[in-house]
């Protein structure tokens, strides 16, 4: 029982942060139709920044984290939609997402090139402690992660449900020309989510990254693991996002423990092989016609 | 009986000389009326009469190649579709404009441009700009209520169009053109919408403009009505002087 606890706190720590690159996930498919097989990669490289902000300037981490999520904001946001999506889009879905695996085998070489192929120690931002809860060993840095993630999404529905702003941003995403027509500024609304999404991830990289280390191909797996929490979940619900990148979590390390260490990175894909089979629109996901 | 006929101002939309001109084809040629406050004008006639296309010469989507539209002596030219609510426009659709995700009560508030102000007033501003109470009586007049929380999507066609129709007026619009309101919508709904329509027009004195194939509900709805054909005015009249003009016959018969 004490061993299940742990595992369970430390798989729901860890797909807490699954979920945050497959809510991104989500939120630029249902805004701009984008497939982004960066992903991954966009979570790896904001740990970058802040050891760039530490090491090369001199920073503290918390104004390295700062300038981190700036770098983050510009590139992989307003720069990803202007110079890839925005040009590549009208061509349709398939070119873009061939464009997002080019973008991130671009990433992933460069900090490779020009930053080191080692995986970089990552100051740890909670305290490592570990307290002893019912037999238990539970980590603080697991806790905080939780807690971390979950208010960030959590903050991030509230932001789209109860704001002018957010629900501007719905209506975007669910009828851009009905929404120009009746004066949301779309292109803005659909900007405001390629900015959420750099913000999501680079919290998402500053929480992993303690535990993982900073290192150029972490994206690999994460790339894959949040686009499949993102279909496990449903590919056009936030909160399909969330169950998604949980459920991955709980179920990676449950395997690990249980089945075997070895095969713990298939059991994600068995999951999204009997998902596309049983329920294609996935766990709480809508069917959606679209043609593409 | 009601406002409908209230002749004394002056008009709330005028066309002038309205010509649209596609490469070779003439789509409207020099078409010119007046809509006065609190009308019902049907705007009919056969496919490709050029009804479209003048509709959308009047909301500003196209750029007339002669002549002008003015909606409250404004005119309408090169104004962009969102200034049109601002400017008191309301218009629905032939094609569904719900948002499908969305509540009932959701698509109604976003209709009335709750997205004004400024940065600061809509993150940290009431969620519905205090629009929630004139959604819900639209609302409760298209007879919704039941639906008020259901999205919008998962509504039948015909009340997807009711939606539709509460969304173009909660821009509080002096005048409502309406596109095909009837296309796609069953009988028992199509009488509904028809009498909220006059009931709103008798309650607000609200303008409609509409344009329809459905002869029958534009017979049974308009006071006034238009016949367009190979884009200019063919007759013009109340209904029962459309019903018996030999033109409009044979425009329609192709005779």
């Amino acid at each position: 029982m004490a061993e299940l606890i742990q595992i369970l706190v430390s798989g729901l720590a860890a797909g807490s942060i699954y979920a945050l690159a497959a809510v991104g996930f989500t939120l630029l498919w249902q805004a701009s139709q984008t497939i982004n097989f960066a992903q991954g990669e966009f979570v790896m490289l904001p740990a970058f920044f802040v050891l760039i902000g530490m090491t090369v300037l001199g920073l503290p981490m918390w104004t390295s984290i700062l300038l981190a999520l700036v770098l983050s904001l510009l590139i992989l946001g307003v720069a990803f939609k202007r110079l890839i999506v925005e040009p590549m889009l009208p061509h349709g879905t398939l070119p873009l997402v061939i464009a997002t695996i080019a973008l991130g085998l671009l990433l992933k070489e460069s900090v490779k090139e020009f930053y080191g192929a080692t995986a970089q120690p990552f100051p740890a931002i909670f305290p490592q402690t570990v307290y002893n809860v019912a037999g238990a060993s539970v980590s603080v840095q697991d806790i905080c992660n939780l807690v971390v993630s979950m208010l960030a999404i959590g903050g991030l529905q509230l932001f789209l449900n109860r704001t002018r702003t957010g629900r501007c941003m719905q209506a975007s995403a669910q009828n851009p020309a009905v929404a120009e027509i009746l004066g949301v500024n779309v292109k803005r609304m659909v900007l405001y989510t390629f900015l959420i999404n750099a913000a999501l991830a680079t919290i998402a990289s500053v929480l992993i990254s303690p535990i993982y280390l900073a290192k150029f191909s972490n994206g690999e797996t994460l790339g894959l693991v949040a686009f499949i929490a993102a279909i496990v979940g449903g590919f056009n619900q936030i909160r399909g996002a969330l169950v998604g990148g949980l459920l991955i979590g709980v179920i990676d390390n449950l395997s690990a423990v249980y089945i075997s260490a070895q095969y713990r990175a298939a059991m994600p894909l068995l999951l999204l092989i009997a998902i596309i089979l049983l329920r294609p629109q996935g766990l709480l996901g809508t069917p959606e016609g679209r043609t593409v | 009986m009601n406002m409908r006929a209230d002749n004394t101002n002056a008009p709330i939309l005028s066309v002038h000389n309205i010509s649209k001109q596609f490469g070779g084809i003439r789509a409207v040629n020099g078409v010119s009326f007046d809509v006065r406050k609190g009308e019902i004008l049907g705007l009919i006639g056969p496919n490709g009469s050029g009804k479209s296309t003048l509709f959308n010469c009047i909301l500003g989507q196209l750029k007339p190649t002669e002549g002008h539209c003015e909606i409250n002596g404004r005119s309408t030219d090169g104004v962009r579709p969102a200034d049109l609510s601002l400017m008191g426009v309301g218009r629905t659709f032939q094609q569904l404009s719900v948002f499908p995700k969305m509540s009932v009560l959701d698509n109604v508030i976003l209709a009335g441009q709750e997205h004004q102000g400024s940065m600061l007033s809509r993150l940290l501003g009431k969620p519905d700009a205090g629009l929630t109470g004139k959604a819900e009586q639209l609302i409760e007049f298209f007879r919704l209520t039941p639906y008020r929380d259901t999205p919008a999507g998962s509504l039948s066609y015909g009340q997807q169009k009711l939606v539709d129709a509460a969304m173009a007026f909660m821009a509080g619009p002096g005048i409502v053109l309406l596109d095909e309101p009837a296309g796609g919508v069953n009988l028992t709904m199509l009488g509904h919408l028809k009498e909220r329509l006059v009931t709103y027009n008798r309650e607000h004195g609200t303008t409609f403009v509409v344009i329809e194939h459905n002869m029958e509900f534009v017979m049974s709805l308009c006071t006034r009505i238009i016949v367009l054909a190979q884009g200019e005015i063919i007759a013009e009249g109340t209904p029962d002087e459309i019903r018996s003009n030999q033109m409009v016959i044979d425009a329609y018969l192709g005779g």
